[in-house]
């Protein structure tokens, strides 16, 4: 499953992109992304990863746990999963790596795989029932309406 | 739409036209967009219908925005540094 082209994926959950650029190879930042002992260098001190799709991941800091399904494993270019804590929506979770001079691009995105999850995932109690992954979308489509009238 | 919306509490859709480049079909179209959404709530007084923003669905999206950002910008930090240990190391 690619992320950008996934019917899974609501058009209009919400978004996160971060990115940074290290001054590494891409075939470096792939070991750091994708080697669960390299991942518990920086991601979580505990972090279990069968990095094959269908795999599991694990990720654990203290009493945080969060566990997923990998999803996309492109050697060197794009990593994704699942995850999601004990009883909370489920988000997907992409890596891109991007080849630069001297260096790499890692950008991250992270979307909730369906819309109601993020009621729980923002802490917020669910009582605007059905999340607000179609509120999004509708809100979209009145400013990008707006955007050309 | 939002932005003025936001502004000015509870507006018709006639009011609204009057303040942005846009018809007033059109802005009852948006309008029944954002209802659709729940993201507006609409009231009948006399003959006109008022329109009134409800920002929790923005309000939680914009938390889980931020929240998830600030994990992954720390997150990122560290692997960048984790990166940079190693290849200060190599």
């Amino acid at each position: 499953m690619k992320l950008r082209d996934s019917t899974e994926v609501d058009e209009g959950a919400p978004w996160v992109e971060r990115e940074t650029l290290v001054e590494t190879s891409p075939e470096e930042v792939w070991e750091a992304l994708t080697d669960e002992d390299r991942l518990e260098e920086w991601m979580a001190p505990d972090v279990e990863l069968d990095p094959v799709e269908g795999g599991e991941i694990a990720v654990r800091d203290g009493d945080d746990e969060r566990s997923g399904t990998v999803e996309t494993v492109e050697e060197g270019e794009r990593f994704a999963f699942t995850w999601s804590r004990p009883g909370e929506g489920e988000s997907f979770v992409e890596f891109t790596i991007e080849a630069l001079h001297g260096g790499s691009r890692v950008t991250v995105v992270e979307t909730p795989t369906h819309s109601a999850a993020t009621n729980t995932a923002a802490g917020s109690i669910a009582t605007t029932g059905g999340g607000w992954g179609p509120r999004l979308a509708g809100l979209r489509h009145a400013l990008r309406f707006a955007l050309v009238a | 739409m939002v932005e003025t919306l936001a502004r000015g509490g509870t507006v018709t859709a006639s009011g609204l036209a009057a303040q942005l480049p846009i018809t007033r079909q059109a802005v009852s179209k948006h309008l029944n967009a954002l209802r659709g959404a729940e993201l507006v709530s609409a009231s009948r007084i006399g003959r006109e219908t008022h329109y009134k923003l409800r920002p929790q669905p923005l309000d939680d999206a914009a938390h889980w925005i931020q929240m998830v950002s600030a994990e992954w910008d720390d997150r990122l930090e560290a692997l960048r540094r984790s990166l940079e240990k190693r290849r200060s190391r190599s």
